[in-house]
Order: C-alpha cells, then sequence, then structure tokens
C-alpha cells in the first residue's frame, strides 16, 4: 500500500508536462496535418494550381470543390476552390495526389467559427492563409523520353504507351496487351500515391502527369464525372 | 500575537458595558459564531482550491493558474457561479425532505466547532464531554445523506444514499473505539485535557507505541470513510453511480454539500492532531498556528490517499470494518486499558 | 435472497452517457438490490455506417474511412485493409516498409494498452495512473505526429507499404522511449498491481472459462487470460512477425486480475518488439509499385491481424469490374467482448459490472462501427 503512496508522491517533485495553451503554445512537427491551404508561387504570387481535379478525385470526404471553366483550346482554367473545413478529414490525401505542389495541409489547427457556413473556404481565404506557409515547389517534369520499359520479353507491348498516364481500367490503350492487375503492375502506371519526398522517384519509368488527363483514383461522389473518358 | 488575549480583552469590555449577563453571553455567543463560520469559509474555500492543486501536482500538471497568482481565487468562482445556477428541483421529489437535507449536512458539518481547541484558550467552549459531544454531532451527516437519497425520487441517488449511510453508520464504530483508547490514557473526554496530557512530544498519542500507532491508522481509515473520500468514496462514485446521493442537487444546494464535505474534512484533521499530534502544543510559533500547521498535514495525509487510491466495493468496505477493524480496535482498546492500569509506557 | 422478506428487482438504466462505459453503450439492468440478475446491452449509438461508406470509395479512399473504424488502434486498422487488398491484387511491400509497419503497429498497440490502462484505472476510483498513462502515451502520439502528421488516425499504412519515411529526429526520439517506458510501466505496476484494494477489486471478478470464451468467439488479451494460447502474431502469422522474438503473456483463471497482468505483460513485449524491429530496420523504397486505380480481380478474401483488444478483420468482397470493393466487412475484437459481457456480469455488483467491462477492453467504435 505504501509503495504505491510513495510513486504517486514522488511525481509532486516533478515538474509539469503541461503546457498552459494560449499563452504557451507546442512547436508542431511540419508534416503535421492541419487546415487545407492553396500554396502560391513564391516569386509571382499566383496559385501554383493548374485545374487538374485530382485533388478532388482523391478526397474520401469529397471535401473539395473545383469550379472551372473551359477556354477555346479546352483547358481548364480555376474559377474556385472550395474547401468543406467542416467535412474535410484531413487525410492528406489531397496534398499527396497534387503534382504541383499547389495544396498542402499546414499546421494550423485553430481556426474555430461561431457558424458552419464560415467553415467553408473559398479560393481567397485560401491562397491568404496558405500564402506563409512553407513549402518544397515540385520541380516541372519534362515529358520522359519514349523507351522501353524493363518488362519480360513476353511482354513487348506493353510499354507502348509510356508516354501516356495509366492505363484504363476497361479500355487499355494498347489494344494488344490486357492489362492484367493481378500482377504485380507495369512501369508506366502511377503509384496510388506520390510520396513527396522522393519527388525525383525512385522508379525511372515513372511518366509524367499530364495535366489535362484526369485519370486515377475515382471519386466518391456518385454524380463526379467519370474519369479518362469524357474529359478533354 | 496573542489571540487568547485579544479575545479575553474585548470580552472584558463587553462585560464593562454593564448590558446585564444574558445580553453579554449572546453578544459573545453570536460574535464567537460569526468568527467561527467566517473562519471555516474561508477554510473550507482555502482546501477546495488546495486539493486541486495538490492532485495537479500528484498528476504532474499544474492545476488552475488564471484565476489569480496560481488560482487562488478559483474557489470564489466557482462559488459565484453556483450561486447563478438555476435550482433546479425535481417535480417528483419529496420536497421538505429535499430541502432540508443539505442543510442538515451543512449545520452537522459546522457544528462541530464548537468544542474545537484551535490554540491555548482558544476554544469557543470547553465541554467536559467535548470528545463525546464531537463524535455525536458528526453522525447527524448520516441523517442528510438519507434525506439526499431519498427526497431526490431517483433510483442512484437513493442507491447512493443507502450504500453511504451503511457506510457511515458502519465506521462510527472504529472511530469511537480508536478515540476510546486515548480517552482511557487521558482520562477524561474534555478536549483541552487531551491535549495538555500531551505536553511533550515523546507524550503524543501516536508515539505511544504499541496501541498509539494504531489507535492513529484506524482512526485515519475510519475518517476517510467517515467524510465519503476515497478509498470509501462509493456514495459519490462518480465512474459508477454518477455523483450518487447529490445526483439532482444543483446550485446552491450542491455547494452546500460540496463545501460541507470539505469542512469535514478539516474536521476529523482536526480531531485527529488534537487527540493524536499534540494539539496546538510546541515550541516557538503561536498555538494556533501548530495547530493549523498539524491540521494541513493530516488534511495532505487525506489528499494524498484519494489520489493514489483505487475505491472499495461496498461488500468490501463492510466487510473490512466489520469483521478486522472493529475486532483491532477492540484489541487495541483493551490494551490500553491495560497499559494505563499497569502503570506501564505511562510516561 | 433472506427468507421472508419480499425484495423486488428493478431496472436501472447504465444509460449511453455515463462516465465508464467506454463510449455509448447502453446496459440494461435487472438488479436485486446490488446484484446483477440480468443484464441486456444496447448498442447502436456510434453507428456511422463505415461498411457503407466504404462501398462507395477506392480502395485507396477506404483506408482513411478505417482509420475511424477502431480509432485507438488506427494503425491497426490501416493495416487490415491494406493487407487484404495486396493479397488480392498480389503486390509486394518492400522490406523498409514492412518493418516500419510492424514498428508503427506495435507503437500504437502500447499506446492502445495506456489508454486501457488509465480508464481502468479511472473506472475503479484511482485517477492518478490515467494522467500518468497519458503522458506516456503524449510521447508516442508525438512520434507519430512527426512521421505522418496526425495523432489519432494516421491514415499512414497504405496499399503497397507505407504514406512517408520516417523524419531523422524519430530515430533518438524513439530509442528515448524505449529507455524510460519499462521503468514507466513498473511505476504503474508499483501503484496498482500489488495493491490489495486493486486486487480485491479484481481477483476472481468475472471469470471466464476457456470454452466460453471460444465459444463466443472472444479473442485477444481476454483469451489469452484464461489460459488459451492464441496469438495471431505466433498462429498465423502476418507481415514479418516471425523474424521476431517475443513471448506471449497467458493467464491462468480468466478473471479481470489476469487480464489487467497479461494487457501490463503486453505492453512489455511490445516494446521488445520495436527494439528488435529497429535494430533490424533495412534501408529501401516505402512503397511498393501499385497502380493508381488498380482493380482486385473478384474474389472475397479476409485478412485478420491481432489487435491489442483482439482479432481485427476485414472480409472484403470484389466484383473485379469496378475499383471499389462490393462489400467490407469489419470485425472487431470488441464486440465479441461485449456479447460475452451479459454472461460474466450475472451475480456480480454493480461496481464489478465496471471493472469487467473496464478489463475486456470494449470500445463502441469497434462495436458499432
Amino acid at each position: 500500500m505504501f509503495i504505491g503512496l510513495f510513486t504517486t508522491s514522488k511525481h509532486l517533485t516533478r515538474r509539469h508536462v503541461t503546457i498552459q495553451y494560449p499563452t504557451e503554445r507546442w512547436t508542431m512537427p511540419e508534416r503535421s496535418r492541419g487546415i487545407v491551404v492553396l500554396l502560391s508561387d513564391k516569386e509571382t504570387g499566383e496559385l501554383n494550381c493548374t485545374t487538374c481535379l485530382l485533388c478532388q478525385r482523391t478526397c474520401p470526404s469529397a471535401a473539395i470543390t473545383i469550379e472551372y471553366e473551359k477556354d477555346e483550346k479546352n483547358k481548364r482554367h480555376l474559377k474556385d476552390f472550395i474547401v468543406n473545413n467542416a467535412i474535410c478529414c484531413y487525410c492528406g490525401m489531397c496534398e499527396e495526389a497534387c503534382n504541383f505542389a499547389a495544396i498542402k495541409l499546414a499546421t494550423k489547427y485553430e481556426f474555430s467559427t461561431l457558424n458552419r457556413d464560415d467553415l467553408i473556404w473559398h479560393k481567397d481565404k485560401l491562397q491568404e492563409v496558405g500564402r506563409n506557409v512553407p513549402y518544397t515547389p515540385k520541380p516541372k517534369k519534362k515529358p520522359a523520353p519514349k523507351r522501353p520499359a524493363p518488362e519480360p520479353a513476353d511482354k513487348p507491348d506493353e510499354n507502348k504507351s509510356a508516354a501516356a498516364a495509366a492505363p484504363q481500367s476497361d479500355k487499355p490503350r494498347n489494344p494488344d496487351t490486357v492489362t492484367d492487375t493481378t500482377e504485380a503492375p507495369a512501369a508506366p502506371t502511377e503509384k496510388t500515391t506520390v510520396n513527396p519526398d522522393a519527388v525525383s522517384g525512385t522508379d525511372p519509368d515513372k511518366t509524367p502527369e499530364k495535366p489535362d488527363d484526369p485519370s486515377g483514383a475515382r471519386s466518391d461522389k456518385n454524380d463526379e464525372p467519370e474519369p479518362g473518358r469524357e474529359a478533354s | 500575537m496573542e489571540i487568547a488575549g485579544i479575545f479575553k480583552y474585548l470580552f472584558e469590555r463587553l462585560e464593562a458595558t454593564g448590558l446585564g449577563q444574558p445580553w453579554v453571553d449572546l453578544i459573545s455567543l453570536v460574535a464567537a459564531a460569526v468568527i467561527v463560520f467566517g473562519f471555516l469559509s474561508v477554510v473550507a474555500l482555502f482546501l477546495v482550491w488546495l486539493e486541486r492543486k495538490v492532485s495537479a501536482h500528484y498528476q504532474q500538471r499544474l492545476g488552475p493558474m488564471r484565476t489569480g497568482w496560481h488560482g487562488w481565487l478559483q474557489t470564489i468562482a466557482d462559488a459565484v457561479k453556483l450561486l447563478q445556477k438555476e435550482d433546479i428541483i425535481p417535480s417528483t421529489a419529496d420536497r421538505p425532505v429535499y430541502f432540508w437535507a443539505p442543510i442538515i449536512a451543512f449545520v452537522a458539518a459546522f457544528a462541530v466547532y464548537v468544542v474545537m481547541p484551535f490554540g491555548d484558550g482558544l476554544i469557543v467552549s470547553d465541554l467536559n464531554i467535548g470528545i463525546l459531544f464531537i463524535l455525536a454531532i458528526t453522525t447527524f451527516t448520516i441523517i442528510s445523506l438519507l434525506m439526499a437519497g431519498w427526497g431526490s425520487n431517483n433510483k442512484y441517488a437513493l442507491m447512493g444514499g443507502m450504500r453511504s449511510a451503511a457506510q457511515v453508520v458502519s465506521y462510527e464504530v472504529p472511530m469511537v473505539i480508536s478515540v476510546l483508547a486515548v480517552i482511557v490514557f487521558a482520562g477524561s473526554l474534555s478536549m483541552v485535557d487531551i491535549v495538555e496530557s500531551q505536553a511533550k512530544i515523546y507524550q503524543w498519542y501516536i508515539f505511544r507505541v504499541p496501541f498509539g500507532p494504531i489507535a492513529f491508522i484506524m482512526y485515519i481509515i475510519a475518517a476517510t470513510a467517515e467524510t465519503n473520500r476515497t478509498p470509501f468514496d462509493l456514495p459519490e462514485a462518480e465512474q459508477e453511480l454518477i455523483a450518487g446521493f447529490n445526483i439532482e442537487y444543483s446550485g446552491m444546494k450542491f455547494a452546500m454539500f460540496f463545501l460541507a464535505e470539505f469542512v469535514n474534512m478539516f474536521t476529523v484533521s482536526a480531531i485527529g492532531a488534537t487527540i493524536f499530534l499534540g494539539g496546538w502544543q510546541g515550541p516557538w510559533l503561536p498555538s494556533w498556528v501548530w495547530f493549523l500547521v498539524k491540521t494541513m498535514a493530516l488534511v495532505f495525509v487525506f489528499m494524498a490517499f484519494r489520489w493514489t487510491y483505487p475505491r472499495l466495493r461496498v461488500d468490501h468496505l463492510m466487510e473490512f470494518a466489520w469483521k478486522y477493524l472493529i475486532p483491532l480496535g477492540f484489541a487495541n482498546l483493551i490494551l490500553a486499558g491495560l497499559m494505563k492500569s499497569s502503570g506501564w509506557f505511562n510516561w | 435472497m433472506s427468507k421472508g422478506l419480499r425484495t423486488e428487482e428493478f431496472t436501472i438504466n447504465m444509460g449511453p452517457v455515463h462516465p465508464s462505459t467506454h463510449g455509448v453503450c447502453r446496459f440494461l439492468l435487472t438488479m436485486d438490490g446490488e446484484v446483477v440478475v440480468k443484464a441486456e446491452p444496447v448498442i447502436g449509438y456510434l453507428h456511422r455506417a463505415l461498411e457503407k461508406i466504404c462501398e462507395n470509395r477506392t480502395y485507396a479512399q477506404c483506408i482513411p474511412v478505417m482509420d475511424r473504424f477502431e480509432y485507438c488502434t488506427s494503425m491497426s486498422c490501416n493495416m487490415v485493409l491494406a493487407l487484404a487488398v495486396e493479397k488480392m491484387a498480389k503486390i509486394e511491400v518492400p522490406e523498409r516498409a514492412e518493418y516500419l509497419r510492424v514498428i508503427m503497429l506495435e507503437l500504437n498497440r502500447i499506446a492502445s494498452h495506456l489508454i486501457w490502462f488509465g480508464t481502468t484505472a479511472l473506472d475503479l476510483g484511482a485517477i492518478t495512473p490515467f494522467l500518468y498513462g497519458f503522458r506516456e502515451r503524449e510521447d508516442i502520439l508525438d512520434l507519430f505526429e512527426m512521421t505522418c502528421g496526425q495523432r489519432l488516425t494516421y491514415n499512414y499504412i497504405r496499399i503497397g507499404g507505407v504514406a512517408k519515411d520516417i523524419p531523422p529526429e524519430f530515430t533518438p526520439k524513439l530509442k528515448k522511449f524505449l529507455d524510460i517506458i519499462d521503468g514507466k510501466i513498473d511505476d504503474y505496476e508499483k501503484v496498482l498491481t500489488y495493491n490489495p484494494i486493486f486486487i480485491t477489486r479484481n481477483k476472481d471478478i468475472g471469470i471466464l472459462t476457456p470454452e466460453m470464451a471460444l465459444g463466443y468467439g472472444v479473442s485477444g488479451p481476454a483469451l489469452r487470460a484464461s489460459g488459451v494460447k492464441f496469438d495471431l502474431r505466433r498462429d498465423d502469422p502476418y507481415s514479418i512477425y516471425d523474424r521476431f522474438k517475443f513471448n506471449i503473456p497467458i493467464g491462468q483463471n480468466g478473471d479481470c486480475y489476469d487480464r489487467y497482468q497479461v494487457r501490463m505483460q503486453e505492453m512489455r513485449e511490445s516494446a521488445e518488439i520495436v527494439r528488435q524491429a529497429l535494430a533490424q530496420l533495412p534501408e529501401g523504397d516505402i512503397m511498393g509499385r501499385v497502380s493508381r486505380a488498380f482493380k482486385a480481380p473478384a474474389c472475397e478474401i479476409y485478412s485478420r491481424i491481432e489487435n491489442s483488444r483482439g482479432e481485427m478483420g476485414v472480409y472484403v468482397q470484389s466484383d473485379g469490374k469496378s475499383k471499389k470493393p462490393l462489400r467490407l466487412k469489419m470485425r472487431g475484437g470488441s464486440y465479441n467482448q461485449l456479447q460475452v459481457m451479459p454472461e460474466l456480469i450475472k451475480g456480480l455488483k454493480v461496481a464489478d459490472v465496471v471493472a469487467v467491462m473496464a478489463s475486456l477492453d470494449i470500445i463502441m467504435p469497434e462495436v458499432d462501427r
């Protein structure tokens, strides 16, 4: 009985492990996932976003809504970028999906409001909050030269679409091969999650992401258009 | 600074005004009541703050820090908050019973201080049945607990009330027996006599082996059970019964129960200090300072128990009291009697 | 029950909002005085339709959803789905990723057991060990935060590997933590394990016989405390658990005290596994080759891992045509343990109901999904 008393009494002499919150704050680790912000170019101050819509498709909670308009060349221009912070689950998948370092989960965590509608942030607020968030910009990738990937000899045709994006599931670009997903994925495929630490990629055959080709992660919303087929 | 001297002087001035004996008595009693009540309120507030700080430091955190320097105004803020709360009375509650329960608890907690020796000569009334009076008054709290449990018309409250009644009644017996061992030695029931028989430090009853320490430990255990503190706080077990008998109380009534609990803790510590630790005896410092120091030491022991030990279940509690403490207490009492009559250790 | 004195039974509702029901669980207790005669759990207060949500998400998007299945051991939830999908699509996971997964899983097990420890002590009335457990948990959560950015729902173990590599400051901090954790567990034991009050509250309470446990499908530390030597890390090894040497604590009586001791010992064993994994950690990739939107072939697969609360499993059914699972069923250990509770608490007192629930380590998100 007394050993327990001594053990707890020992703590009376120890320093407290808590901090007085509003006056003192912890410094958050750099990878800490706080709110979603939009990043701007350090020199020009414009948004890095190229409206590739990947983040919208990757988000598991459908918290991102991107409004865009297409110009005469069928290229997308960003009209408004809406993030619903009430629905966002702070998983970070949008940040990982983005290839242009346009969206990031900053370390800020104090953004409570009294009104639920105030939690829906638009492009201006996202850009303003993200102005001073440090980030490593992703270099603009040049298209990889067309060369065959080191695949086994019995499937020589599989890599003809090296310049293209991921193979479409039911309509492979290359009609000669059937992309059999039961085997290990072949070279021109992309990773499900982009590893920001290995931006240059450990996969030498990784093809660049064309901004206009929104293949990839399927969105969860039923009203989200099918990727690939209808776009552009 | 001799407080006793100041009171004596004031009393003489009052007598000299020539109002007549009944008036003098009345005024002095009212004054004494007000002074004691004021002192105890301050003590209760201080103890609430101290409990929070001690618990925080046991858990390696800081406790209240914002309201005043290190949060000393926290209790006052809490009291103001409780005063503002709506006084909710359940519609099916038994109104007179519900209303009087906290008041009785409060009164019982404060009435004990009539015979408490705060220092040399600082006692409101030195009854020659001092300790018996105290033990009798502390049983009043049982009535209030039962009333609270019944009057709230709530199953949880009823269970809490009945458990606590069982507990307090059971632990009265070891408390009385442990105090009896000391009384046998002191030869008198009066509080002042008990203190004066411990004039030297080696005469303190806690040191009079072998019955002293046993009686002291029994007293501490019984006192924790009397005041419903962990490890015996089943009546207010938050985790099981959601605050037991005071579920339905809000606002000022709850504040009364709450303060009564802390005043009770101070009471049993004060009695323990008086009986076992020599009361207000001590060198150099004024007597009331020694009284406070010793009482606070025991208060601290109670707090340490609260923040270290888990809770006892109700049947373990009763078993412990009736099967272990009471036989031990009787054995202790017989031993004390033998020691006194044979003259051993009778320094 | 005394003869000649007619006593009535009354029903008490240990309601969904209760300080010690570990989430929102409701019990309808029919009691005779202090003794429980019948107990009926009512669940569903925390149902979030996670399985249905997963039917509309791709496999990669299911990982954050699985996080919330059992948020105290979120890494295990990620892992079990990743294992299922990797088996279905035959994806290879690099070595470094496997080791990192094991480290994270075992750290998460320690964190979860620390929550259990804190809440058990709290339910029995000792408030201080709760704070001590959480103080250690802060260290683990800091480690997680510096790696993946979150403290509770990590989204770290992905299909094909792990999301991010550990930063350079991870290893020294982890080593420091591993150095102190054994001493801290000793401290906790000093406060609780040999305390007579704690022992009387827990010994011979809620005895779970091995037959009852196997019949109800109880798994994890509750099963091991009853004497059944079954641990998925040893008996059905997944990932690289066959490379580590660790003991599996087994109890004898199956009462609350044994379950407590089994879990305290498991914390130490987990720390040992983390030490071994850290020593053997190789360099390399952290993510295997996974296509961005792969489709699993039409099959059904059940994968399971040893979670801190029992066997956690996920049953994935895929139809081969879409990128989303057809049906995903989650299996959590707490559900079975909640089923066995009414049996265990018959004849016990109200105070013991709380003790039994705490020792079985039931948390409601696993039960309700």
